[in-house]
């Protein structure tokens, strides 16, 4: 069974003259690391926006398992949204709150409003967040402040946090486009591991056409709000990329 | 003509009119002045009245008779003074809180009717002067400190509540962003997402409003409010001379006090 369903997928965002998603569908299956490359403006960060909501979609639907999430009313899509990590260009971290805080906010969608208040996480909660700051190689630096970290550190936050949701789909919204290309592949090569060791599909946004081949399976390739490509990876041609990116809005 | 001096004269015939402009600004500016000065100082003063040099050195030396046996009656209004601006900034943070939350665009529960009249609100507060502030709360709820904490309340909302609504809006909003996304409701946004964004400049702001509120609460028995103020006036209304100068050097001395604590407090919280 698919994992995600995308079918006609239309926004277009108020007082704006043209559609800026243009009828998207595509399907996302529980092994996928799924990319979504294309120039910028092009509508990669509305499309990945659109499933979790964080950007109203006009028309079409997006089903997560057996959920439409596009007709949820506001409390049962916040329980949705909990099973949607997401992964950040600019890691969205709490600057001010340690690297432990940050990670723990990774579970407020399951927290009660007062304990949240407390910053009272229960017992399993905290194990878990210092096995997953050890997974990405940050259990020294709990303690210290989200801004104390570098880039690529940061990153590594923002993925534990997301992993913190127990996700049974991650979104990565141009994870890498911070970071220098090193840390970048280090960053792709780690969420690709942890992805497959927990078992959990990825959609990905990423401009980087180098790395997208390296790390996805299948692509999608949007141009101005279509699509214009979709399929294996190994499937896309020279010719399919110069389509995707020939008319390139500046 | 070639284009280039074409250009070159309108460029310099620019500069030659905003030359007559500042000049024209400048000299209606120095009119504005004489006539005020005229009017108010040369025609307005009593000249007969101030009398000679000596007598003007006279009268401000009075003031220089220290009268220290009120020093042993001052402990109390100064407790006084200095607590009226305590519970006045924490009642005026405390109306701060909604008058910020619906007056910051960005959060605001509802643009059309809430925002403006926080807004409104907000200049309100800071229009109207703390003595008159404290005139209309002597008048309601009588003579004391209480009016006195009101009125400093009242004229504390609107610089609070301002910094703190500015501050929401000027929030990052990725973390936000990232709050939304993991399935966070509206208070645990606003308790992760933008308190800690603001927290230390809300902290800072709060201490320099006591810290204006010490000075504030000094005046407040002037009208009745009790406080260091209400010695004042007692001393002034006696024409003893010499006790107002004591009560003023009080007054200066719980001021440096809070200005001291103040620079200490902010200095720990950066």
């Amino acid at each position: 069974m698919s994992i995600l369903h995308v079918n006609q997928l239309v926004a277009r965002y108020p007082g704006a003259k043209t559609d800026t998603l243009k009828e998207i569908s595509f399907t996302v299956n529980p092994a996928d690391f799924y990319a979504i490359i294309g120039p910028s403006g092009a509508g990669k960060s509305t499309l990945i926006r659109c499933i979790n909501r964080l950007v109203e979609p006009t028309s079409g639907t997006v089903r997560l398992f057996d959920q439409q999430i596009t007709q949820l009313p506001p409390r049962q899509l916040r329980q949705t949204r909990r099973h949607i990590g997401m992964i950040f260009q600019e890691f969205n971290l709490v600057d001010r709150m340690s690297v432990m805080d940050n990670v723990l906010s990774g579970r407020l969608g399951y927290t009660s409003t007062w304990r949240s208040m407390l910053k009272l996480f229960s017992q399993a909660d905290i194990q878990r967040a210092l096995e997953l700051l050890e997974r990405v190689g940050l259990l020294e630096h709990v303690d210290k402040r989200a801004d104390q970290l570098s880039g690529g550190q940061r990153q590594r936050v923002g993925i534990a946090r997301a992993l913190m949701q127990d996700p049974q789909l991650l979104l990565l919204d141009e994870p890498t486009a911070s970071l220098d290309p090193k840390i970048a592949r280090d960053v792709m090569t780690l969420i690709q591991q942890t992805a497959r060791d927990l078992q959990i599909p990825v959609l990905c946004n990423i401009h980087d056409v180098a790395l997208a081949k390296e790390f996805c399976n299948r692509i999608l390739g949007l141009q101005d709000g279509r699509m214009m490509f979709d399929g294996e990876t190994h499937s896309m041609s020279q010719q399919d990329l110069d389509r995707i990116y020939e008319r390139e809005v500046l | 003509m070639s284009p280039l001096t074409q250009t070159f004269d309108h460029y310099s015939q620019q500069k030659r009119q905003q030359q007559w402009k500042h000049l024209a600004i400048l000299a209606i500016l120095l009119l504005t002045l004489l006539l005020s000065i005229h009017s108010i100082i040369i025609e307005d003063t009593d000249w007969q009245r101030i009398g000679t040099l000596e007598q003007v050195l006279a009268s401000i030396g009075r003031f220089a008779a220290l009268d220290f046996s009120l020093i042993p009656h001052l402990g109390v209004p100064m407790l006084e003074t200095f607590m009226m601006a305590c519970l006045g900034t924490l009642l005026g943070l405390f109306f701060s809180l909604p008058v910020a939350w619906f007056g910051a665009l960005n959060v605001t529960p509802s643009r059309r009717l809430l925002y403006p009249f926080s807004r409104f609100l907000m200049t309100l507060s800071r229009s109207i002067h703390e003595m008159v502030w404290a005139l209309i709360f002597v008048a309601a709820v009588g003579l004391g400190a209480l009016p006195g904490i009101l009125a400093i309340a009242m004229r504390s909302v609107g610089f609070i509540s301002k910094i703190i609504a500015e501050a929401i809006e000027n929030i990052d909003p990725k973390p936000v962003e990232a709050i939304r996304a993991m399935g966070g409701n509206n208070f645990q946004v606003m308790y992760y997402g933008i308190i800690p964004q603001i927290k230390t400049l809300v902290i800072g702001t709060i201490i320099f409003e006591w810290d204006i509120n010490i000075r504030r609460s000094a005046i407040m028995g002037l009208v009745g409010a009790g406080g260091l103020g209400l010695t004042f006036f007692r001393q002034m209304a006696m024409y003893n001379y010499g006790g107002v100068t004591v009560v003023i050097l009080a007054i200066l001395t719980l001021i440096l006090l809070g200005e001291i604590a103040s620079h200490y407090v902010r200095k720990a919280i950066n």
